[in-house]
C-alpha cells in the first residue's frame, strides 16, 4: 500500500513547514511529554525524512522509526491547536488524520484502534452496547421524547450522551428545551453513531455506510435541521458526510448551543438570573474546528451573574484529554490533560464549570476526584435546563 | 556505568531518552542542508537529556567531562546554522524545560528568567506589569533567552536600546566543565559580552537578569510604502540618525519575483520597499515622531500609511518566514552590514537571485544607526537536490560581500564557521584563548564556531569549502 493518501499538496506542506516551532508549545502533547517528536513540529521533521527516504512507502520503507513515529500520531488528540497556531497556515490536523489512515491500513495503527472499528461497525456504537438501548436514556432520565415520521428538528443524541449514565442528563436537558419550546422534532428511529471516531482514528473503512445510513433517514424525515450536543456529531454532519458522500446535505446541522442563542436572541427562551461566577471550557471540536466561539458565551451572558474566562479559551481552547481518541490509545496521557484543564478551570476561582460536549464533561468529571475543592462540572444545556426549572 | 546509566540517575528515565525516532527529532535546527554536506557530520546524538534544574545541567556537564563526550546545548533550535546540531554525536541538551520566571523585581525592574524561557512568554508576563522587554528576537514566538543570548542578542528594540548583551545585568553561567559561575559586567575574568554570541561554545547560559525598560505612556507602529529603493533606504536612515525609534524595518522587494526582473538599479521603479517600525515615548513625542515620519516619506515621494495598516504589519513582524509558503525552501544568511552600504548589498541580494533564477525579499532591521541586521530569504526548493545545492553556494557570497563593506556574518555554527576569521580577528582569537580554559576537555558544543569538525575527525579546509561552493555556483548557472 502506497501512502497516496496524501494529497500532492499535503506533501508539499511537509517541505514548507519553516521548523520555526511556533506550533510547539500549544500542542498538548509536547506540553505533556516534552519530547520534540510528539510535537508537530517533530512530527513534520520525522515525515520530511521519512519522505526523502522512500515517499512511495512511507511507513514500510522505513521501519527503523515507522512504529514509534504511528505511536506519535495516534498520541494525539487531534485538537487542532498546531494548524490554528501555524503561520504558514499548513492544515496539519488534516495531515495528521490522514497519516493515521494510512496507518490503519497499512496495519500498524494502535489494537485499541481495531478494537473501536469493530466495537463500532457491529452495534454501531462506539461502546458496544446493544444498538437496542441506544434509547433506553429516556427512560431513565424519565425524558419526554418523540419519534415521528416527519419533524422540522432531528435531535441526533450521540453515542456517549445515550449510554454515557452522567452525560445522560445533557440529552434529557435537551428534550425538555425543545419541549418548552414547542418544536415539532424528533429522535431518529435507528440512531447509529455518527461515524466521526472512525475518521479521526483513520479506521474509515465502515464510514461511508454509516453517513449513508444517518443521512438518508434524517432527509426521509423532511427534516430542516439536525441538532446535537455534541461537537464530535456536528462535525461529522457538517465536515465530513458532505466529504464521505460528495454532496451537500439537504439540512442544516446545528450545536445546540447555537440553537439556545437563536432562542435566547429571539425572546423565545428567558433564563432566570443564575447568582454564580461561572467558567466556560471551550470544547475543541466546537470552538476551534467549529466556529462556535461566541454562542455559548451570548448564552450564559444572558443568565448568569458573571462569566470568568479560563487561561487558554476560544480558539485557542485547550484540550481536555479526550480528542483524537488518546482516551482508547492512551488513557494515561489523556487522564493527565483532563487534569491540567481541570485545575486551568478551577483556578479561575467560578463556582460552577461549563462546556458544551459530552466528552469533555466527562474527562473533566472523571478527574475530577483529584482535585478536593473542584467545582462541579455542567453542560451548558443542563445548567440553563436546571435553572429554568425544566430537568 | 554507561552514559545512559549515569543521566538516567541524574535525572530520572523520563527525561532521558536514547529513542532512535527521538535522536532523528533533535538532529537538525530551522534549515535544511543538503544531504551530501550533512553527511559529513554526526548530527545524530547518541542520547537526549532534559533537564529541568541548572544543578542537574551542571551535572551533565560533569558526566561529559569525566567521560569526554561531546554536549550540544539546544533551546527552541530556531536558528539555521548548525549552533544547536551536533557536529559529533554525544549528549543532546534539550534546555526547554528550564522555562521559569525566577524573580521579578518590579520597582528596579530586573527580571531573572531561566534559559528555556521563550521571548513571547515574558513579554506575555510583562504585558501585566509597568516594565517592557528592550529587545527581543524576530522569533520571539518559540525562541529561547538561552538561544538568543548564544547567538548574538540583536532583534526589535536594538535600535532604541542596543544588543540584549547590554541589557543584561548578570548571567548565572554553567561553564563547560559543570562549576556554576555569576558573571557580570564586572567580573574579574570573563564578562557577558565575552560570553554573548559564543554560540553554545563557552558556556550555557543557565539564568539570565534582564534590565527591563519602563513601559512608555504612548507608542505607535508606522509604515510606508516606496516605488524606490533608495528613497525608502535615505528615508530609513534619516530617521534613525534624527529620531531613535524602538525599531526600524525596511523590506524590499516583498515577493517580488527577481528571476522575472532586470538587474537592479538604485531608481529601480519596480523594486519597491517599504518601511516599518514602532516608535514608544510620550503622546507629544510620538505624534511629533509621526510627523516627521509622515514629512520625510512625502518629502521622498514615498506613501505614508493609515495606522491600522501599520499595526498589522508590526502585528506580523514574527513572520518573515510566511514567504516559505512560495518556496518550499527558504536560503538565508543574515549579515551585519554598514547602514551607508545597505543599497549595495541589497542589489547584491537581487543580482544573486537573478543569476540563481531564485526569488528573493529582503528584511533590514536596523540594530544601530550605523548598522543594519541584514536578513535576505531566497526561494528555493530542497528537493531538486543539485540545484539547492548550487543555491547553497548563495549564502557564502553574501557574506563574502558584507565583509567588504565593513560588516560581518551575524553568527558563524558550522556552516559559517569558515568565515569568523575574516569576520571578526580580534574576537576570534578571544574566543580561542577563552575556549580552552572554560572548557579544557574540548565537550561543550564543539566543531563548530571556530572550525566545521566533521565525523572523519578533521575539520573542514576553508579553501575545500570555498573552492566546492564556488564551483557548485558556476554549475548552477549553467543549469
Amino acid at each position: 500500500m502506497s501512502d497516496a493518501l496524501l494529497s500532492k499538496l499535503q506533501r508539499e506542506d511537509i517541505f514548507v513547514c519553516a521548523q520555526c516551532g511556533y506550533c510547539v508549545k500549544w500542542c498538548p502533547i509536547y506540553d505533556r511529554l516534552g519530547w520534540e517528536s510528539t510535537s508537530p513540529r517533530g512530527k513534520i521533521f520525522l515525515l520530511k525524512r521519512m519522505l526523502e527516504k522512500n515517499g512511495s512507502n512511507l511507513f514500510t520503507s522505513n521501519s527503523r522509526i515507522a512504529s514509534e513515529f504511528v505511536q506519535r500520531l495516534f498520541d494525539c488528540t487531534t485538537c487542532g491547536r498546531c494548524t490554528e497556531k501555524c503561520h504558514l497556515e499548513l492544515d496539519l490536523l488534516d495531515l495528521w488524520v490522514k497519516l493515521r489512515e494510512l496507518a490503519v491500513r497499512q496495519g500498524l495503527a494502535p489494537d485499541s484502534v481495531g478494537l473501536m472499528e469493530k466495537t463500532l461497525i457491529g452495534p454501531k456504537n462506539v461502546f458496544g452496547m446493544d444498538s437496542q438501548s441506544r434509547r433506553d436514556w429516556a427512560t431513565y432520565t424519565g425524558a419526554e421524547v418523540k419519534v415521528q415520521d416527519q419533524a422540522n428538528i432531528v435531535y441526533f443524541v450521540g453515542c456517549v450522551t445515550s449510554y454515557a449514565g452522567r452525560s445522560q442528563g445533557i440529552a434529557q436537558a435537551i428534550t425538555a428545551i425543545l419541549n418548552h419550546i414547542g418544536e415539532n422534532w424528533s429522535l431518529m428511529a435507528e440512531e447509529w453513531c455518527c461515524g466521526h471516531p472512525l475518521d479521526v482514528s483513520g479506521a474509515t473503512q465502515g464510514y461511508r455506510e454509516i453517513a449513508d445510513h444517518n443521512v438518508e433517514a434524517i432527509e426521509k424525515m423532511g427534516a430542516r435541521m439536525v441538532v446535537s450536543g455534541c461537537p464530535g456529531c456536528c462535525l461529522a454532519f457538517r465536515e465530513e458526510y458532505p466529504r464521505v458522500l460528495g454532496r451537500k446535505l439537504n439540512f442544516e446541522v446545528v450545536h445546540f448551543t447555537q440553537l439556545l442563542d437563536r432562542y435566547i436572541s429571539e425572546g423565545k427562551l428567558r433564563v432566570p438570573k443564575l447568582h454564580a461566577a461561572v467558567t466556560y471550557h471551550d470544547p475543541c471540536e466546537l470552538a476551534r474546528l467549529g466556529g462556535v466561539v461566541d454562542q455559548p458565551r451570548r448564552v450564559l451572558g444572558s443568565f448568569v451573574e458573571k462569566i470568568i474566562e479560563p487561561e487558554e479559551s476560544g480558539t485557542m481552547g485547550r484540550c481536555c484529554g479526550s480528542g483524537g481518541l488518546l482516551k482508547a490509545t492512551n488513557s494515561a496521557i489523556s487522564s493527565d490533560l483532563a487534569e491540567k484543564r481541570l485545575a486551568m478551570l478551577n483556578r479561575t476561582g467560578a463556582d460552577v464549570i461549563t462546556s458544551a460536549c459530552p466528552s469533555c464533561d466527562q474527562s473533566l468529571v472523571e478527574v475530577s476526584s483529584k482535585f478536593p475543592d473542584s467545582k462541579r462540572v455542567q453542560d451548558l444545556a443542563e445548567l440553563v435546563a436546571s435553572q429554568m426549572g425544566l430537568v | 556505568m554507561s552514559l545512559e546509566k549515569t543521566v538516567t540517575n541524574l535525572l530520572g528515565s523520563d527525561r532521558v531518552s536514547t529513542s532512535y525516532l527521538e535522536r532523528v527529532a533533535y538532529s537538525h535546527d530551522l534549515a535544511p542542508i543538503p544531504h551530501d554536506i550533512a553527511r559529513l557530520f554526526n548530527s545524530l546524538p547518541d542520547i537526549i537529556v532534559k533537564p529541568q534544574s541548572l544543578e542537574e545541567v551542571a551535572g551533565v556537564m560533569k558526566v561529559a567531562n569525566r567521560l569526554k563526550m561531546p554536549v550540544t546545548p539546544r533551546g527552541s533550535a530556531t536558528w539555521g546554522y548548525g549552533g544547536a546540531v551536533p557536529t559529533m554525536g554525544g549528549i543532546l541538551l534539550d534546555l526547554r524545560c528550564l522555562n521559569k520566571i525566577v524573580s521579578f523585581d518590579e520597582a528596579k525592574g530586573l527580571l531573572t528568567v531561566q534559559c528555556g524561557a521563550v521571548w513571547k512568554d515574558i513579554m506575555d508576563f510583562l504585558e501585566r506589569t509597568s516594565w517592557e522587554l528592550p529587545v527581543y528576537p524576530s522569533s520571539a514566538p518559540s525562541s529561547t533567552v538561552g538561544g538568543f543570548a548564544a547567538t548574538g542578542g540583536f532583534g526589535y528594540g536594538s535600535l532604541e536600546h542596543g544588543s540584549l548583551v547590554d541589557n543584561v545585568e548578570s548571567i548565572n553561567a554553567i561553564l563547560p566543565t559543570g562549576e556554576k559561575m555569576m558573571v557580570d559586567p564586572n567580573s574579574d575574568w570573563v564578562t557577558p559580552r565575552q560570553l554573548f554570541g559564543s554560540e553554545g561554545t563557552l558556556c550555557i547560559f543557565g539564568e539570565l537578569t534582564l534590565r527591563l525598560v519602563p513601559r512608555r505612556p504612548s507608542a505607535a507602529p508606522f509604515l510606508a510604502y516606496f516605488h524606490q529603493l533608495s528613497n525608502a533606504v535615505e528615508v530609513a536612515n534619516e530617521l534613525v540618525r534624527k529620531k531613535r525609534p524602538f525599531s526600524l524595518i525596511l523590506r524590499a522587494f516583498g515577493f517580488v519575483r527577481a528571476r522575472e526582473g532586470a538587474l537592479l538599479s538604485p531608481e529601480d521603479a519596480e523594486s519597491g520597499a517599504i518601511i516599518f517600525g514602532y516608535y514608544a515615548g510620550t503622546p507629544h513625542q510620538v505624534e511629533e515622531f509621526l510627523n516627521t515620519f509622515a514629512r520625510m516619506v512625502t518629502d521622498r515621494g514615498g506613501n505614508p500609511r493609515p495606522r491600522e495598516e501599520a499595526e498589522f504589519e508590526w502585528s506580523e513582524r514574527f513572520y518573515p518566514l510566511r514567504i516559505k509558503k512560495l518556496g518550499p525552501t527558504v536560503l538565508t544568511s543574515d549579515v551585519l552590514v554598514p547602514s551607508n552600504r545597505l543599497i549595495e548589498m541589497i542589489q547584491y541580494a537581487w543580482q544573486l537571485g537573478c543569476d540563481a533564477s531564485a526569488d528573493v525579499e529582503v528584511e533590514n532591521i536596523w540594530i544601530s544607526p550605523d548598522q543594519v541586521l541584514f536578513f535576505p530569504l531566497f526561494l528555493s526548493d530542497e528537493r531538486r537536490a543539485f540545484r539547492y545545492l548550487t543555491h547553497s553556494a548563495i549564502t557564502k557570497k553574501l557574506i563574502d560581500r558584507a565583509i567588504t563593506t565593513g560588516g560581518r556574518s551575524y553568527g558563524y555554527g558550522v556552516w559559517n564557521s569558515f568565515h569568523f576569521a575574516a569576520s571578526e580577528p580580534t574576537r576570534r582569537k578571544e574566543f580561542a584563548k577563552l575556549k580552552p580554559l572554560l572548557d579544557p576537555n574540548g565537550v561543550l558544543n564543539p566543531g563548530k564556531t571556530f572550525t566545521a569538525k566533521t565525523r572523519l575527525g578533521f575539520s573542514l579546509p576553508k579553501f575545500m569549502y570555498t573552492g566546492f561552493l564556488e564551483t557548485l555556483w558556476r554549475l548552477g548557472g549553467w543549469i
